[in-house]
């Protein structure tokens, strides 16, 4: 606190410049190994905040010091544009909704979810990946949506709550990204919904209206699509930008 | 009838002591902090189980350490009563007193305000006891070990919690409720004064063991140790003896001066006389009087009790003695006055070193 | 004293109060904050809506549950470690606390590496038919591990205040080590083990890391009110201002009544 305090005052241009990223879970592992190389060739402290997608849009509006801001959804990006609090969301990658069980598992399809006695574990109704869960199972004949529905036993307010209570062996299935399933080294495996059952999982990012580094931020949502991070997340799974 | 045998390691020390207290008799163990007696308090009462030892009241055997026999003590039918007498600071006096008694509330109640009132306490009956005097607290303490109806009663110095003024007025009770108990009584106490008045009997308790047991007059007219004289309140004075005139003993003092002694003795020995069987006289007076032994005395302090005046005195070695005010005022004594103690040889005890 | 003298005696008090100033208004504002930031129609009607009221029963449920398990196993063995000496003692009273110095997320994962499906006595505990995964069992285990430290720490202190003698006087006046126990000991030591269930009781009521790992976050079955906080307070900020003034009010009426129980009774513990 008070270093930054004293950098803000009068900080030489060659001390690296403070940047704060707000960025969805889904991203964790593939940001980490990307954003100290662009902090080396930037000159700049990357500091990456992690969390649903909508605990971050929640604290932007609240007015915590973000630079740039990458959610696994386009809307809430939207609402923050809309509401001037960020400047216009660029949709840089997207991501496969898949249903991920423990590598062991007898589960083959998302039909599979509607037996009884199956622990099913998503996300809460706000975070991306609730919102995507719910909106593919609405698609499902409601007599199947409500048994699957009944079989939830946790919502988790980010996907890395599923994952952890999937290889914990707590649950049966989780409603998580492809990229999730690669991140969990071999303990899961990925089952791939029917075309007409997939969301559309486009992840978007935009800068801070009230960031301290506008620059360096635009810098960094630029490199989500074409540099350095662009190629972690291709290596991690991500579809390219839409 | 109380049977106490106990052999067991305390610190630096063991304890090693038996004692029979009869009923109705109230056996008083007088000795210095750190004795040992209130060890043997505990033995009785099954809070210190003794490497050897055996407890027997009222033919019920509660310790046997041979047949491996311990009775814990909520099984032993003793009235305790604590030195700072343990009284529960959540409940009244009454609740206090009722603790051990069975039934229900009304007739504890009325059991227990019984018994305050033969305290005179029945007014503070709802009293806490943090309210209470210090006087008052004891004869809770009292009552509720009473309320046990005890075979065994047991006293940790009972007064010696309790300020002087008040320790005169609690000895009397005190002393009243023994005498009508029948429950053979043990009483521990640091205070010779204490033991002997409330006490049938007193054993004096050093390093652990009892070094001599009879009345109180007993143990001050024929201390067996110069720490059993000098327990008691005597003056103890330390020389070598050797034959005297007329069969008795003639003691050089180390230090100087010599007294004779109607007993006999021979060697390194301690000689014991009471305060208040020496007589002061004036320095320069002519002797008078059968009193044989005489030693010249500064007077170092002059301490009123009552009618009677406590001197303090510095000879060859140090000496005390009891006179009437009426006669220190006679003679004029104030410290640094020079005096001469006198006192019978047949005072003069001899005792081992 | 000289006007130098007073000048120099000033400062240090004036520090104080400084000093008390900060801290007060840091601990309270906060608080105040809850209360100031939504008027009292807003936050009675976040409360009516039916997930808010199943956080709140749940909390009160499974802090109940674990308070009662807390005091009816941890009153005994607090007793045992305050009144006798055995070998091994010290490290069994640091295995006690530990749960005090490890973060909630930390504890968390304890907990699933030892009851958890996965976890050292998983198989054990499904083999015996018990279902602990994503229940409200498993929020009471969450709960009672990371709470009951500061009971039996608190138990612990007030049992060895309590003067011995008490106790032996109880059992020479023929009342058993085990009444003796209940009739005397625990009365004596309540204001400290009151303190004791209070410190519990906030904790478990306030517990949100380790359950959200252990036990999952699911309306009316492992949500209680801080999951349902965090839940709520990116979308539906009243409502968790709602569940906060809750909380903040039950541990406030928590503290009070512990207030109320020291200071009625003014016991001593050692002799006077």
């Amino acid at each position: 606190m008070v270093l930054l305090g004293t950098c803000a005052v009068g900080c030489g241009s060659d001390d690296p410049h403070r940047l704060v990223v707000s960025a969805a879970s889904s991203m964790t592992v593939t940001l980490e190994a990307c954003a100290p190389k662009f902090g080396d060739a930037e000159n700049a402290d990357v500091k990456l905040s992690f969390a649903g997608s909508d605990e971050l849009a929640a604290q932007i509006r609240q007015g915590a010091k973000v630079d740039a801001y990458a959610a696994a959804n386009t809307k809430l990006p939207d609402e923050l544009y809309a509401d001037g609090l960020l400047t216009k969301p660029v949709e840089f990658a997207t991501n496969e909704f898949v249903l991920a069980v423990p590598e062991d598992s007898d589960i083959q399809s998302v039909a599979d979810l509607t037996k009884e006695g199956t622990v099913l574990v998503v996300g809460s109704e706000s975070v991306p990946i609730g919102a995507y869960t719910r909106e593919t199972l609405a698609k499902l004949p409601p007599a199947q949506e409500k048994a699957i529905l009944a079989n939830v036993r946790s919502n988790e307010p980010d996907v890395k709550g599923i994952v952890g209570k999937l290889t914990q062996g707590a649950a049966d299935a989780g409603f998580v990204y492809v990229t999730d399933v690669n991140a969990a080294s071999g303990d899961l495996k990925a089952i791939h919904l029917p075309k007409e059952l997939e969301p559309q999982v486009a992840y978007a990012a935009g800068v801070v209206k009230k960031a301290e580094q506008p620059d360096l931020g635009g810098k960094f949502v630029d490199g989500l699509t074409q540099g350095d991070c662009a190629d972690a997340l291709g290596d991690a799974g991500f579809g390219p930008a839409p | 009838m109380l049977r106490v045998e106990a052999r067991h390691p305390l610190g630096a020390l063991e304890i090693d002591v038996e004692l029979t207290v009869e009923r109705g008799e109230c056996l008083a163990l007088a000795g210095p902090s750190g004795a040992g007696k209130t060890s043997v308090l505990r033995v009785a009462a099954g809070l210190l189980r003794p490497e050897h030892g055996r407890v027997e009241a009222n033919g019920e055997t509660w310790l046997d350490t041979e047949r491996g026999i311990d009775l814990p003590p909520e099984q032993r039918r003793a009235g305790y009563v604590f030195q700072h007498y343990a009284l529960f600071p959540h409940l009244s006096a009454w609740q206090n007193v009722a603790y051990p008694v069975r039934g229900l509330k009304p007739e504890r109640r009325a059991r227990a305000i019984g018994l305050l009132e033969r305290f005179g306490l029945a007014d503070r009956a709802d009293a806490r006891p943090h309210t209470l005097s210090g006087g008052e607290r004891q004869r809770v303490a009292v009552a509720r070990a009473l309320a046990r109806e005890p075979d065994v009663l047991l006293l940790d110095e009972p007064l010696s919690a309790l300020d002087a003024r008040t320790r005169a007025a609690a000895a009397r009770e005190l002393g009243g409720v023994l005498r009508e108990s029948e429950a053979p009584t043990l009483l521990v106490t640091h205070d010779f004064a204490e033991a002997a008045q409330l006490g049938d009997r007193v054993g004096i308790v050093d390093q652990g063991r009892i070094v001599q047991l009879g009345t109180a007059s007993e143990l001050a007219a024929a201390p067996r140790s110069a720490f059993v004289a000098d327990f008691t309140g005597a003056v103890v004075l330390t020389g070598v003896a050797s034959p005297g005139p007329q069969g008795g003993t003639r003691v050089e003092l180390d230090g100087g001066g010599t007294v004779t002694s109607t007993d006999a003795a021979e060697g390194v020995v301690a000689v014991s006389v009471y305060p208040w069987e020496i007589t002061i006289e004036a320095a320069e007076e002519e002797p008078h009087g059968s009193a044989e032994n005489r030693l010249a005395a500064e007077v170092l302090s002059i301490t009123v009790v009552g009618s009677r005046a406590r001197l303090g005195l510095a000879g060859p070695q140090p000496l005390v003695a009891e006179i009437t005010l009426a006669s220190a005022e006679r003679l004029g004594l104030k410290a640094g006055v020079m005096v001469t103690a006198t006192w019978k040889a047949a005072a003069t005890r001899v005792v081992a070193a | 004293m000289t006007r130098a003298g007073l000048t120099r005696a000033a400062w240090f008090p004036a520090l104080l109060g400084l000093c008390l100033a900060a801290a007060l208004t840091f601990l309270t504002l906060p608080v105040v904050a809850i209360f100031v930031n939504s008027s009292p129609g807003q936050l009675i009607d976040s409360l009516g809506e039916p997930g808010a009221l199943d956080a709140l029963w749940l909390s009160l449920r499974t802090t109940a549950a674990s308070i009662a398990i807390i005091l009816l196993v941890g009153t005994p063995a607090a007793y045992l470690l305050a009144t006798r000496s055995f070998r091994g003692k010290a490290v069994a009273v640091t295995l006690i606390e530990l749960p005090l110095v490890l973060p909630p997320a930390v504890a968390g994962i304890a907990l699933l590496a030892a009851v958890g499906p996965s976890g050292i006595l998983g198989g054990t505990i499904e083999a015996l038919g018990i279902e602990l995964s994503l229940t409200t069992a498993s929020v009471v285990v969450a709960l009672t591990f990371v709470a009951s430290p500061f009971y039996v720490r608190q138990a612990m202190a007030a049992f060895t205040a309590v003067d011995r003698t008490l106790l032996e006087a109880s059992r020479t006046l023929g009342v058993s080590e085990a009444l003796g126990f209940l009739r005397v000991m625990i009365p004596v030591a309540l204001p400290g083990l009151a303190a004791g269930t209070a410190l519990a009781l906030g904790r478990a009521l306030g517990e949100f890391g380790a359950t959200l790992m252990f036990a999952g976050s699911f309306r009316g079955i492992t949500q209680t009110v801080p999951l349902a906080i965090y839940d709520r307070f990116s979308t539906d900020f009243d409502s968790a201002l709602a569940l906060s003034a809750v909380l903040v009010a039950v541990s406030a009426a928590i503290l009070l009544s512990v207030k109320l129980v020291r200071g009625g009774e003014a016991l001593g513990s050692a002799p006077r």
